[in-house]
């Protein structure tokens, strides 16, 4: 499929799990505590290396958001999403900031097995 | 008034015209048209000037001059300073050297001006070799030659309502042909097909949006190409590990030369010598290898020990080569292979898109993600280009005054570089996300832009506007990089991840065109594409 375009970030990195193609910086991680369908997932400033899906209304455990699924460029992996907008205000601050599944990527430490736990998790808000 | 705006005042229309007559040698008709329109060319205190002036009557020419109704006093004494040059050298001449001086002192030098004028024609009179340095010609018997000159030069000086300019009419003429063309949006035919007869205007049948041909031979995923730069060849490279030059033939069909086989990795890219010779192609991370055009024959192999090869290039006028390394360095050989330089500036690695200009001056190389460098090696000034965004690849343009700058966020901007740069014209419409696409310069005089797109379309731009023209649908695959032949406006290549190649050019009803170019009819018309 074509020359894929990637960015090389300086730092040390989150990677896609499956293909390692770099997706953000650990400097632009902003919370541990989000949840997804399959478990935990962290919020990021930024994430690069990803093609961005449709736009869709989902009901989230915060409410009511505008969200487009993510995926690595390079493998083509949903590795999350990003909020596109927040209909609560409390919520706004997540707009144009995306979320990576923990189970999707990997910093390099991680062990090779991630067991999830949580059975219907939707997103979850910082503390 | 004439003209349906009522801009046009019918006495200037006639006396151009008629001074237009005149000038193509038309007397009788002139002569007829002022007769007929009662409108003079020249009003008869301007012929009864003229007349006096080829006859030489000067004293009563420069009355005459005073009643043709001129306003600026400067004008008036300027005609009237070369009437006195010419009478003062033609008195000189029959060596009345007395009257002469009379003229001097008391017609010229009242005047004041051109003082050093005057000083020159006093030296003259003292010594008669003078004449010929102040630029004075032998009159000799014949007086109309020089007379006439002189009426050509004080014609200029008088204002265009006394005296009509020479030629207005063409001028006027070529104005308006000259808005047409500069409006012709599609404009991509050569100058002799403006006609008087109707506004010009190329339709947008003009630009190549029709495929021609479909070229089949890659097995894998077609990355680039490029025609030659005579436009007799185009060399296309693939994820198949090779590359194929093809041949453009008299009729415009393209047919295979020769297939280069030796990479081992996918070939990212090729390069033309400036004489279309030779050939480099560049491996992903792996080696450049240069090729002899003719024979097919691969001559050199240039590497660099545990190190990758990631885009390569010539300059110095084929030369010298370049090629950008996985280390984040610039590589410099000549073609035996010595190692000449070897730059270590501050780069990215893996956008490979290096340019060097033909003089070998600027090298022009991606510093940061968002800034392209423009190096000076001469004076080693550096200059930067910022962008907002991520740049996936760049093109310098064939006069090296332009930078085309393909963004990650699927906008095109185009940037004058020749001396600060400057953002001109940004180009929008295709669709990228994941891929490197790239985009070029084409057609006459480079007046479009084209680029490939994720949505298997190869997109056409109208440059200065960015006006998208064209979305031309055929591929069934990303579209990585189009070229647009250098020496026929008509045909367009485009490389797909298809594995084919479309060349694109005018429709089959519009084959007979007015222009020398040799492409014409339509083959090989394919329906839908391959794989």
């Amino acid at each position: 499929m074509g020359r894929i375009f990637t960015v090389e970030l300086d730092g040390r990195v989150y990677r896609c799990r499956f293909c390692r193609t770099q997706l953000a910086l650990a400097e632009d991680l902003i919370s541990k505590s989000f949840h997804c369908r399959h478990g935990k997932a962290y919020l990021f400033n930024y994430a690069t290396n990803i093609s961005v899906g449709d736009e869709e209304e989902r009901v989230l455990f915060s409410g009511m958001h505008t969200v487009a699924d993510i995926f690595c460029c390079c493998c083509g992996q949903n590795v999350g999403w990003k909020y596109v907008a927040a209909q609560e205000k409390t919520q706004k601050y997540k707009e144009g900031k995306f979320v990576l599944e923990r189970g999707r990527i990997a910093d390099g430490t991680d062990l090779e097995f991630y067991i999830d736990t949580r059975p219907n998790g939707s997103d979850g808000d910082d503390s | 008034m004439i003209g349906p705006k009522g801009v046009i005042k019918k006495i200037e229309f006639v006396r151009t015209i008629t001074k237009a007559l005149y000038s193509l040698g038309y007397e009788r008709t002139g002569a007829v048209l002022e007769e007929e329109s009662g409108i003079p060319l020249y009003s008869s205190m301007v012929n009864l000037f003229r007349k006096q002036v080829l006859e030489g009557n000067w004293d009563e020419s420069l009355i005459t001059l005073h009643k043709i109704g001129l306003d600026d006093e400067n004008v008036l004494k300027s005609v009237s300073f070369l009437i006195l040059e010419q009478k003062f050298f033609e008195i000189l001449e029959k060596n009345k050297i007395m009257e002469a001086l009379e003229t001097l002192r008391s017609e010229i030098t009242p005047l004041s001006i051109n003082k050093k004028r005057v000083h020159e024609f006093s030296s003259c009179i003292v010594s008669p070799s003078q004449r010929i340095l102040v630029g004075f010609a032998d009159v000799g018997t014949e007086t109309l030659k020089p007379r006439m000159k002189l009426l050509e030069e004080l014609q200029k000086m008088l204002p265009s309502s006394i005296m009509v300019p020479e030629r207005r009419l063409e001028h006027l003429i070529e104005q308006a042909l000259g808005v047409q063309r500069e409006a012709c949006y599609f404009h991509n035919s050569h100058e002799s097909c403006l006609s008087l007869y109707t506004d010009h205007q190329c339709g947008k049948d003009h630009l190549p949006s029709h495929t021609t041909q479909v070229l089949q031979e890659h097995h894998d995923e077609v990355w680039f190409l490029q025609f030659s730069n005579q436009g007799k060849y185009l060399a296309s490279s693939s994820n198949d590990k090779s590359a194929i030059i093809w041949e453009v033939r008299e009729d415009g069909e393209l047919t295979l030369k020769h297939k280069l086989i030796g990479h081992k990795k996918s070939v990212l890219m090729v390069a033309w010598s400036p004489d279309d010779s030779q050939l480099l192609t560049c491996g992903m991370e792996e080696a450049v290898r240069r090729w002899d055009v003719h024979s097919g024959e691969c001559l050199y192999v240039y590497e660099k020990t545990g190190l990758g090869l990631i885009s390569c290039g010539w300059f110095l006028h084929g030369k010298q080569l370049f090629s950008g390394v996985t280390d984040k360095t610039i590589c410099f050989w000549d073609l035996d292979g010595k190692e000449l330089d070897s730059w270590k500036g501050q780069r990215t690695s893996k956008i490979s898109d290096v340019a060097v200009t033909k003089d070998g001056r600027q090298i022009i190389s991606m510093c940061q993600e968002t800034v392209i460098l423009l190096l000076d090696r001469e004076t080693k000034i550096q200059t930067l280009i910022e962008e907002e965004q991520t740049i996936t690849s760049f093109l310098l343009s064939e006069d090296d005054n332009f930078l085309l700058v393909n963004l990650i966020n699927q906008e095109i901007h185009l940037w004058n570089v020749r001396n600060d740069p400057k953002l001109v014209t940004t180009y929008k419409g295709h669709k990228r996300s994941r891929f490197l696409i790239r985009s070029c310069f084409g057609g006459l005089e480079q007046a479009f832009i084209a680029s490939g797109s994720e949505d298997s379309q190869v997109y056409i731009w109208h440059r200065s506007t960015g006006d998208l023209l064209e979305a031309l649908p055929g591929h069934s695959g990303t579209v990585n990089c189009v070229s647009w032949n250098p020496s026929n406006p008509y045909m367009l290549a485009s490389a797909s991840d298809d594995h084919t190649i479309r060349i694109w050019g005018l429709s089959k009803v519009n084959g007979k065109r007015k222009d020398t170019d040799s492409n014409g009819a339509v083959h090989h018309l394919c329906n839908g594409s391959s794989k």
